[in-house]
């Protein structure tokens, strides 16, 4: 499992993907979503985003 | 005479026979919204189960979770943990299950004061294992924990068990929206994060000291229900509310649209802002804790279309997505189409299939 930053055309607050480990997006969040503030308080960075701009 | 003496008995009680007397919500194990009875396997970091109670364990997949229809009288659902595997457990380690308590709903407790309430903790509680087993009532922060234990006499059938807890003159308890008092159900912990039962203590203990270990034991089964946590130091009958009510209750902490009739779900409206999106909005039914910071869905950007012009749906190119504008009161969904919308338009968001869904957490 993964988080990528993704841009929104409303690009109004950085969001993030959760990319799990079957490649699905099943969650999008703000930095404050504690699931992601405790995977990167292990040391981890969200991946870019894409040029797409929003998850599969 | 005999009126008199009910009503005295209610009034020597110190807690509230009337309105919030169990602070535990969802104590029936009845509402379960995310998983609908699934199970769910425990991970390294904290995973929900049935509505309020979440699970955790210093090392993944060592057990799951769910709901059971496995129930003593007078309740039809129970949460269950079965054991995967048969798990010596570390030192250092612990595994769980647990409501977190927000702070508002435990404030007239008096905790970390003078004035503090003892409370009562009750459950019914099964396990093909026997012996002593044991839990933690503690802060949010965890530096202030008092372990109890239980005794679970025969295997396979529902007993029903009573710890009081003394009220904690000392520590920082919140008594605003984060968390409270936090009641856990070990399934198993290390030596060096046990201790001594029935007394309050500093250290961040997860357990009594030699608790019945349920990850120790493949296929073990550990069901509890009818947990209520009242203000005083007698026991008294469970809590039934209403569904409604209950249900309400948990969405301040989670809402999930799920599907219904037709096996869709409608999300209600938005408006296009560019031929490929539009920003939907979704009122919670009751106002979240927090802002939630997450949304979830299926995972699949097919099982969601918008409604463009006249009847015509347009099918999502990428799932819905967190639109950071939500408020505690009302999300924000930022859909994505190929193109076909006019800007400025309504719109309304829609499930294509039976497995699709939108989720606000605002868990503690």
């Amino acid at each position: 499992m993964i988080f990528k930053k993704i841009l929104t055309i409303q690009n109004e607050q950085q969001i993030y993907a959760r990319i799990d480990d079957d490649g699905k997006c099943r969650l999008t969040c703000t930095a404050d979503y504690p699931e992601f503030v405790a995977w990167l308080s292990e040391g981890n960075t969200p991946e870019p985003a894409d040029e797409s701009e929003t998850p599969e | 005479m005999a009126i008199q003496t009910a009503i005295d008995s209610i009034n020597n009680s110190s807690g509230s026979p009337f309105g919030f007397k169990n602070r535990i919500i969802n104590g029936a194990m009845a509402i379960d919204q995310r998983n609908a009875g699934a199970s769910v396997t425990q991970t390294t970091s904290v995973v929900y189960t049935v509505d309020r109670w979440s699970c955790y364990g210093s090392a993944a997949s060592k057990f799951t979770v769910q709901r059971s229809t496995t129930a003593p009288a007078g309740f039809i659902n129970s949460l269950l943990v079965t054991s995967s595997s048969a798990y010596t457990v570390g030192a250092s380690e612990f595994f769980f299950v647990q409501q977190v308590i927000e702070g508002f709903n435990i404030a007239d407790l008096g905790w970390g004061t003078a004035n503090a309430q003892a409370v009562t903790l009750s459950f019914r509680v099964r396990s093909s294992l026997t012996g002593t087993f044991g839990g933690t009532i503690s802060n949010g922060a965890t530096d202030r924990v008092y372990p109890f234990t239980y005794t679970i006499s025969a295997a396979n059938a529902f007993e029903t068990k009573t710890i009081t807890i003394p009220g904690d003159t000392t520590g920082t308890w919140s008594t605003d929206t984060s968390g409270g008092i936090v009641v856990n159900f070990n399934m198993g912990a290390g030596a060096s994060v046990s201790g001594t039962a029935g007394a309050w203590s500093g250290s961040t203990l997860r357990a009594p000291t030699g608790a019945t270990s349920v990850v120790g034991t493949n296929g073990a089964t550990f069901y509890v229900t009818g947990v209520q946590l009242e203000k005083g130091s007698v026991a008294t009958a469970f809590d039934y509310r209403p569904y409604g009510t209950e249900l309400v209750m948990c969405q301040r902490y989670y809402y999930r649209l799920s599907p219904a009739f037709d096996s869709r779900m409608l999300a209600f409206g938005g408006q296009a802002y560019a031929p490929s999106g539009a920003i939907v909005y979704v009122p919670f039914p009751v106002t979240m804790r927090t802002r939630p910071t997450s949304l979830e869905q299926s995972g699949t950007a097919s099982d969601y279309h918008l409604f463009n012009a006249g009847t015509s749906t347009l099918t999502l190119t990428s799932v819905p997505v967190f639109a950071g504008s939500t408020t505690n009161s009302m999300g924000m969904v930022d859909c994505i189409v190929s193109t076909g919308l006019s800007a400025g338009n309504a719109t309304a968001l829609r499930t294509n299939s039976a497995n699709g869904y939108l989720g606000f957490s605002a868990e503690l």
